[in-house]
Order: structure tokens, then sequence, then C-alpha cells
């Protein structure tokens, strides 16, 4: 269980983190969401107790993190952004080593790193130098290190950054599990990962929660029409006629030219005219290859709360910069690990 | 109490998995068999006048400072800027230990280290007993004055490494710390009023290795190496507390 409550943090004039405040129930798997730079890390890092606030407190499983700091940390598992390890250990030297860091005795230690071993499948690698690590190993070397000492509260920072496909379903797997029996805090930029694995969400953007629900809750808030998706077959212009369809308020190719018969039809909330633009295609002869509802992702809530103070054209300019910066990002990083 | 074995293990056995260590041992080695038996041909020359050849080796020339002076850095610089560059440092310190835990272990495992360094040189007092009649109080009260100012030396080094997250820079400001500390006691010399010929005495090392060669323990240099150590452990230690360098 994590409890904030009026979290600040300042750096100098800057206040990266304005008096959030949030809790999250036992075994609740909540989901921070933000675009990059609105404070997420900031956040986090003061959840574990690792950056003191300017003000504001955190209590993790009922123990202050500031006033009784050991009994809280114990209590707490985390995985920061860039998992940095002790190259030259290996892999259970270093597990053995963060147990007795969290106090564990002898006995408990080597079911721990036992039980640890398995849970985040390092078996294979579990006496391999962990320098020589790929990626995604490292990754789950923090993992086990994070759930070594059972904490009842895990908080996880971007878990999935940096990792191939395959190893993100491997590690969103690993996440879901640890989430039955845990309390799960995890910071993302990545939208389905959030549907995927939170109960809760809290959108996060220049250090202030926006907005915070179920997924489903918050899907609700997005502010465009439901769409439906077609592809019609010997349909050269198809526009008028399906707006003209009863429900419907616009229609338009989804690629600049019509050739490939392809139409996004948005309709009013609450109608469904699937129906009638089946007939409607019928009358004209066209052929119906394909309809679809197209589900109003989080994504539109998510762009939409998170570029509200700026203009228009720099909001879709973030979005489409987004992309890029996470590429020169991990250039950096690989820059760092060669060096 | 945990706490500080568990890293005091980690950086000890850190420091033998590295080859800087290794080279440091190497060069340590090297130099100092050099000067001992630059000392024992120098003093088996019937010309010469006699001395203890351990007092000579002791402090008696200024290798013996220079080495002490590059090996302190060499043997701290990494052990708390290495983990805030790497990061690390963010699971360390969110673990249920303290600052203090942490920084003890690290200057633990820093000062074994530097003890093990020497223990070899003990090889030379065996070579002299062999040879000859050796007096060991001198000896021991040598070695004593090695560790003391060692001590110092590897905390102000400690205190240095937790200020940035470059080992170079860690490696450098400790090198003017330290020379900044010990050419304090040299002053001695070059004052005229008594009592800062006396302030500065106090703190004159070179000094102070000539008299423990010769087997005069002063307690009040030992206290001033102790505590001198303690404050600069304790700097560390408030310095990795701070985290504002993020």
């Amino acid at each position: 269980m994590i409890e904030a409550q009026n979290l600040t943090r300042r750096y100098g004039d800057f206040t990266a983190v304005h008096g959030i405040s949030f809790s999250v129930g036992e075994g609740e798997i909540v989901g921070m969401l933000g675009p990059n730079g609105a404070g997420k890390t900031t956040a986090i890092r003061m959840i574990t107790g690792f950056l003191p606030p300017t003000s504001g407190r955190v209590t993790v499983a009922g123990k202050d993190l500031f006033e009784s700091p050991r009994e809280a940390r114990r209590q707490l598992g985390y995985l920061p952004e860039n998992v940095a390890l002790y190259n030259e250990m290996r892999v259970e030297e270093y597990l053995a080593y963060r147990a007795r860091l969290e106090g564990l005795s002898r006995a408990e230690a080597r079911d721990a790193i036992g039980d640890a071993i398995e849970r985040c499948l390092l078996s294979d690698v579990r006496h391999q130098i962990i320098g020589t690590l790929s990626k995604g190993y490292r990754q789950r070397v923090g993992l086990a290190t994070a759930i070594l000492h059972r904490p009842s509260t895990l908080v996880l920072d971007e878990p999935t950054v940096g990792l191939d496909p395959k190893q993100i379903i491997a590690i969103r797997e690993l996440i879901r599990d640890l989430g039955r029996e845990r309390t799960l805090f995890l910071s993302t930029h990545i939208l389905p990962e959030v549907e995927l694995l939170c109960n809760r969400v809290m959108i996060i953007d220049q250090g202030r929660i926006v907005a915070e629900g179920t997924p489903e809750a918050l899907r609700e808030r997005s502010v465009g029409n439901p769409t439906l998706r077609l592809t019609l077959k010997g349909a050269p212009d198809a526009a008028d006629t399906l707006a003209s369809v009863p429900g419907v308020v616009a229609a338009r190719p989804a690629h600049p030219s019509t050739a490939d018969g392809v139409w996004i039809v948005e309709h009013a909330t609450g109608t469904d005219p699937r129906e009638d633009v089946f007939h409607a295609a019928v009358q004209r002869g066209w052929v119906l290859l394909e309809m679809a509802r197209e589900r109003t992702s989080l994504e539109d809530v998510f762009v939409r709360l998170t570029t509200q103070d700026r203009a228009p054209d720099a909001a879709t300019e973030a979005v489409e910069a987004a992309e890029p910066a996470e590429a020169s990002e991990k250039a950096e990083e690989n820059e760092e690990a060669v060096s | 109490m945990k706490a500080v074995l568990a890293t005091f293990n980690r950086e000890l056995r850190a420091y033998f998995f590295s080859p800087l260590a290794y080279v440091v041992l190497f060069f340590f080695l090297v130099i100092n068999g050099f000067i001992f038996s630059m000392i024992a041909t120098y003093l088996s020359d019937p010309r010469s006048p006699a001395g203890p050849p351990l007092g000579l080796f002791f402090g008696g020339t200024l290798f013996f400072w220079l080495i002490l002076l590059f090996v302190a850095p060499v043997l701290t610089m990494r052990l708390i800027s290495e983990e805030l560059r790497s990061g690390s440092v963010e699971v360390l310190m969110t673990a249920p230990v303290t600052e203090g835990q942490v920084v003890a272990g690290k200057y633990l495992a820093a000062f074994t280290f530097y003890a093990f360094l020497w223990a070899p040189t003990l090889a030379y007092a065996g070579i002299l007993a062999y040879n000859a009649k050796v007096d060991w109080g001198p000896v021991a009260a040598g070695y004593l004055g090695i560790l003391g100012i060692g001590a110092m030396f590897l905390a102000v080094g400690v205190f240095a490494s937790s200020l940035t997250k470059s080992q170079l820079v860690a490696a450098i400001v400790t090198f003017a710390l330290l020379i900044f500390l010990f050419s304090f006691g040299l002053l001695e010399n070059l004052s005229n009023s008594e009592p800062l010929k006396q302030t500065f005495g106090y703190l004159n090392m070179w000094d102070h290795m000539d008299e423990m060669a010769k087997g005069i323990v002063d307690s009040r240099r030992l206290v001033y190496y102790a505590s001198a150590s303690w404050f600069f452990l304790f700097l560390a230690s408030r310095a990795l507390a701070d985290k504002k360098w993020r």
C-alpha cells in the first residue's frame, strides 16, 4: 500500500512535481502515465524514498518513508528506470549481497534467492557475470532484486523500456504475475501496457495529476465520436452517400487517396449505423469487404489531457516527436554502455 | 552492522576483481622494493652513518609520501563516484540502509585493501631479522603510523568520491586535499612564531613518521588521524544523503 500526500518537488526555480496526492490500495496495479519530462521519475523517486520531497509525505504499508525509513523501505521493492547493477558480480552473488543488505538471515536469503531466480526465470544465468548479460536479463535481475526481500509493495519505473518485443511480453507476464499478490505501482509512457496491466491509471503532465480512473472510465472521457472503419470495393467516392446515413456525422477516406477503398465513418455517440451503412452500400452496388467498430483508445484521452495548455500545432508535433526522442534516448543509453 | 558487512564484502571483492587493484599492488611493491634495496645498499656502505633501515623506509624518503599520496586517491576514487555515475546508488539507497552504513562499509574495504598492500613489506623486516638484529618496537610503531595516516588519507578519498560522478575528478580532488593536508605540516619549518610552529608541528606527518619509526608513539597524533578520518567520513555520508546532484 502506498499513500502519497501533497508531494511537491522543486529543483531550484523549476517545480517538477506539484503537490500530487494518490493512494495505491492493497493488491492494486496502478499505472502512472505521462509524456517524457512529466515528472514521473521524480514522483517515483519520492515514493521510494530516494529523493526527499520538498513538501508532502509518503507512507508505505502504513510506515512513513521519512520518519521510519528502514521499516518502510523493507516493505518496498524498487526497479529504477535505468537498472544499474554491479557488472563484475555474478547474478547469484549479487542477489546474495542484496539479501544481506536487506537484512535477511542466511536461511531466509537462501530461500529468497532461489525463489527470485525461479520467478524471474534466471536459472540459466545464475552463475553468469552480470556485465555479460543482455538488457532483458539485466531487467530481470533488477526485478529479482526488487522482489527478493518479499516486499508487500513494488514500484517499477518504465519496466519495459529498451527491451525487444519478446522480452517485453515476458516482463509483462512476470509483472502481471507479481501483481497478483502485491501492491504494484508502475510508470510507463507506453499506452497499451497500461491497458494490459493496470486496474487503475493516473495520467500526469507537467507535474500534476490530470486524470485518474480505470482504463475504461478514462476511455469514456474521450471527446471524439465513435467511428467505423469500412473497406468498400467499387466506390470511387462514397463520402456523400455515407454521410447521408442517419446517425453518421462525417465520412472520410482513411488515406488521402480513395483507391484502396478504406473509409472512416464517424457517428454520434449512442447510435449504431452499421445496418444502414450496409444497406446504403448494397443500394449503390458497392461490395462491402470489411466493417469494424474502432475502439476509442486511451491515446486520444492521453494526448488531449497532456497537451491542453499548449498550442494545438505544438501538441501534434509533440506526439510525432515522441518516437524519435525515444530512439535518441536509446542511442544515449547505448553510448553509456559502451563507455 | 549487517549492512556494513554486506557493503564491506562487496567492495573488498570488487577490489580484487578489478585490474586496477593489481596494477596498484604491482607498482606499489616494485617501488617499495626498490626503495628498500636502495636503503639497504646505502646503509651497508661502511662510510654511511648508521641507522635503522626500516626507520628510513617508513617516511624517511620522499618516495614513501609520493606513494601514499597517489595510492589513497586511486583506491578510493571508485567507491561512491561509480555508484553515482551508473545509478546503482538508487537501488542501494532505497534498501533499508543508512548513508553512514554504506560509507562505513566502503571505507573499511578500502582500508583493508590498503593494509593488504602493506602486508608484503613485512617481508623486508623478515629479511633484516634474518641478517641482523631488529628492534620490533619501532617497526610496530612504524606500521601503526602507516595505518593511521592511511586511515585519514582514505577517509579524504571517500569524501571526495561522494562529491562527484567522475572517478577522475574524485581522484584529483583527493590528491589536492591530501597535498594540502600534507604540506600544512611542512609549514612548521617556515613559520617564525612559536604558536604557529607548534600548531603546524602537530599536523606534521613527516615528523610524525620519523618519530614513529624511532618507536615514539604520540597519542595526540593518533587522535588527530582518527578525528580527521571521522570528520571526512561524516562529510561523505552527508554528501551521499544530499541527493541534489540528480
